[in-house]
């Protein structure tokens, strides 16, 4: 794994959690990437419990693009992507709003803040449904995980080049 | 934030819909008039009763798993109660040997990451004066990555013992699937003597902190074993004289149902409310601490006894220090298990585990059948337990700061919100997203 980690150019990293419905997402895409990948210099890994992890799960990168649920108000299975390599997530994604101690938002700021975020960081949210606890995705989170997961693969090929 | 009274009145309502740096989702209601304090809640949506619901039906051997994703910061803590109990409704005790010294290994390797994580990005916020770890991290960079450099060694104890990091995978009923070697976990040794360095750093950066004169008078409740500080497993003890065995607890302990909040209220059956956590595990066990600790703590000025609750930041840092230590000297001694777990052969019974969390008692008490299948379960987590104690301490701090403007009084709220640590969470990961299209 420490090895993987050097030499990894580009890790896609899926967020979430797996009992609790269309919070799985994240994982998901990373778990079909994972089937489909095989590139050299790409990393696939799931990021359970809270975000700091997420620290050193990018460490050493090039490029981060981080896959997670999201709930905004769009219509469920809406995929929203956002650069966070320049500037913070939209405030209101930032963490406050996160039921985390230290949110994926805040985990970035603080990668930023400590000179250890990977020059490219992209966010790639899965607009939700279901939030409860227990396991399977809701049907129209099911179905824009599939052409997701060929979006953020063809974008993490061609930041691995 | 805050709203004002109806005209001519001077009701005034602290209101944080969201506590930033508490684990999970909670909000916090405070209503005055004029200098009076009318009404106090801390409202808790507290997810260990969904999962309640979810682990009926399913198997015995599935509750580790299940359990471990109730909290994104101490799947462990969840883990080691369930297979307590799971093993206990068997009648299997694993309390000594290589296996049992593998599951304190693993849970010291969760009270480093979760007390680093609280010490550093939680709380020293609070006492520096930032609203966060991100604007404390622009100005004070070697204080953020002293908590990171320990939380990683916390976090490759986990990885090693539990199978990764967050949500170990490698924790069973019986033991392991997999024990690790003597030549895995030597590796660990660097780590952890700088892990306990900085621990020890910790305690006099936290010792030296600005605290002020209060201290709380509820019961102090802990597991206690003779001869260690409690981590795994023991009996329930207080200052009080309790002292009974986790089968006792409905006895002792009953959990209420109050309005404004999903969580049950936890109190002392015919008593009040009672703290767990770290300032209840020292007061009971402090002797008990490995020498450095020990050292550490008395050289922060520590008594045998702490009941400042802003203080729990030092008594934190001692139990980081005791964690590095307890785990290197498992390390040291350590041979490997002839086999990686023992057989549990499941039977229709009820069983009970109690453990501590980085935040306190946590127990659990499954019903099973005799093929193994869970027909009830029941969690009680240590925030809800310490619900009551923390919303006397919010009073305190709103009657103490009547004259404070509204914001500052906030904060003085979630600060003393923060000195629990509470776990008010779910381990959900998904985030609100408001787009103003205005």
């Amino acid at each position: 794994m420490a090895d993987e980690r050097e030499r990894a150019a580009v890790v896609l990293i899926g967020v979430g959690n797996a009992l609790r419905h269309d919070d799985a997402a994240g994982l998901e895409v990373a778990r079909l990437v994972r089937a489909r990948a095989g590139a050299a210099g790409i990393a696939v890994r799931e990021q359970e419990g809270e975000a700091l992890g997420l620290l050193d799960q990018w460490e050493g990168a090039e490029a981060a693009l981080l896959v997670d649920a999201i709930r905004s108000g769009a219509p469920p299975g809406t995929v929203h992507r956002m650069d966070a390599s320049a500037q913070p997530l939209h405030a209101e994604l930032r963490g406050s709003s996160s039921t985390h101690a230290v949110g994926m938002g805040e985990a970035i700021e603080l990668g930023r803040a400590l000179g250890r975020l990977p020059p490219r960081v992209v966010v790639y949210g899965v607009e939700g449904r279901c939030f409860g606890a227990g396991s399977g995705l809701s049907e129209e989170v099911e179905a824009a995980i599939g052409p997701l997961s060929e979006t953020v693969l063809r974008e993490a090929r061609r930041l691995a080049t | 934030m805050s709203e004002g009274g109806g005209s001519g009145r001077r009701t005034r309502i602290i209101r944080t819909d969201y506590l930033a740096r508490v684990e999970g989702e909670g909000a916090m209601y405070v209503k005055l008039d004029g200098r009076e304090v009318l009404d106090v809640k801390l409202r808790i949506y507290e997810p260990p009763r969904f999962f309640e619901a979810l682990l009926r039906g399913r198997a015995f051997t599935e509750a580790p798993d299940i359990t471990a994703r109730i909290c994104g910061i101490c799947p462990v803590a969840y883990q080691m109660s369930a297979v307590r109990a799971m093993e206990d409704a068997c009648g299997v005790a694993i309390d000594e040997g290589p296996l049992r010294d593998l599951r304190r290994l693993l849970y010291c390797g969760e009270w480093i990451e979760s007390h680093s994580l609280h010490i550093y990005m939680l709380h020293a916020p609070d006492f520096l004066g930032y609203a966060s770890a991100v604007e404390m991290a622009r100005e004070h960079r070697d204080v953020v990555e002293r908590g990171l450099q320990m939380k990683k060694a916390g976090n490759a104890l986990m990885a090693l013992v539990g199978g990764r990091e967050i949500h170990p995978i490698n924790v069973r009923v019986g033991g392991f699937y997999r024990a690790p070697s003597r030549s895995e976990l030597r590796a660990l040794r660097d780590p952890l003597q700088s892990a306990r360095e900085t621990a020890l750093a910790t305690v006099r950066w936290a010792a030296a902190l600005p605290f002020p004169d209060v201290e709380c008078a509820p019961e102090l409740i802990a597991l206690s074993e003779p001869g260690a500080y409690p981590i795994d497993l023991g009996r329930i003890h207080s200052d009080g004289g309790l002292d009974i065995a986790p089968a006792a607890f409905d006895e002792h302990f009953v959990e209420e149902h109050v309005e404004h909040s999903n969580a049950l209220h936890a109190r002392r059956r015919g008593g009040g409310p009672y703290l767990v956590g770290p300032l209840a595990r020292y007061a009971l066990s402090s002797g008990l601490l490995r020498a450095p600790a020990l050292e550490a703590a008395r050289a922060a000025g520590l008594g045998a006894i702490c009941r400042n609750p802003f203080k729990s930041i030092i008594v934190r840092a001692v139990e980081l220090v005791q964690a590095c230590d307890e785990a290197l000297a498992i390390i040291a001694d350590y041979e490997e298990p002839d086999a990686p777990a023992v057989e549990v052969i499941p039977r229709r019974a009820v069983g009970h585990g109690a453990t501590e969390a980085p935040r306190g008692l946590l127990y659990h008490r499954y019903e099973i059948d005799e093929d193994g299948s869970i027909l009830d379960a029941r969690i009680v987590p240590p925030t809800s337990q310490n619900q009551l104690v923390i919303e006397q301490d919010l009073r305190a701090v709103v009657e103490d700061g009547l004259d404070l403007p509204d914001e500052q009084l906030a904060l003085r709220c979630e600060q003393a919100i923060r000195n629990h640590d509470p776990c008010i969470s779910c381990a959900t990961h998904f985030l609100t997203l408001t787009v103003d299209r205005g």
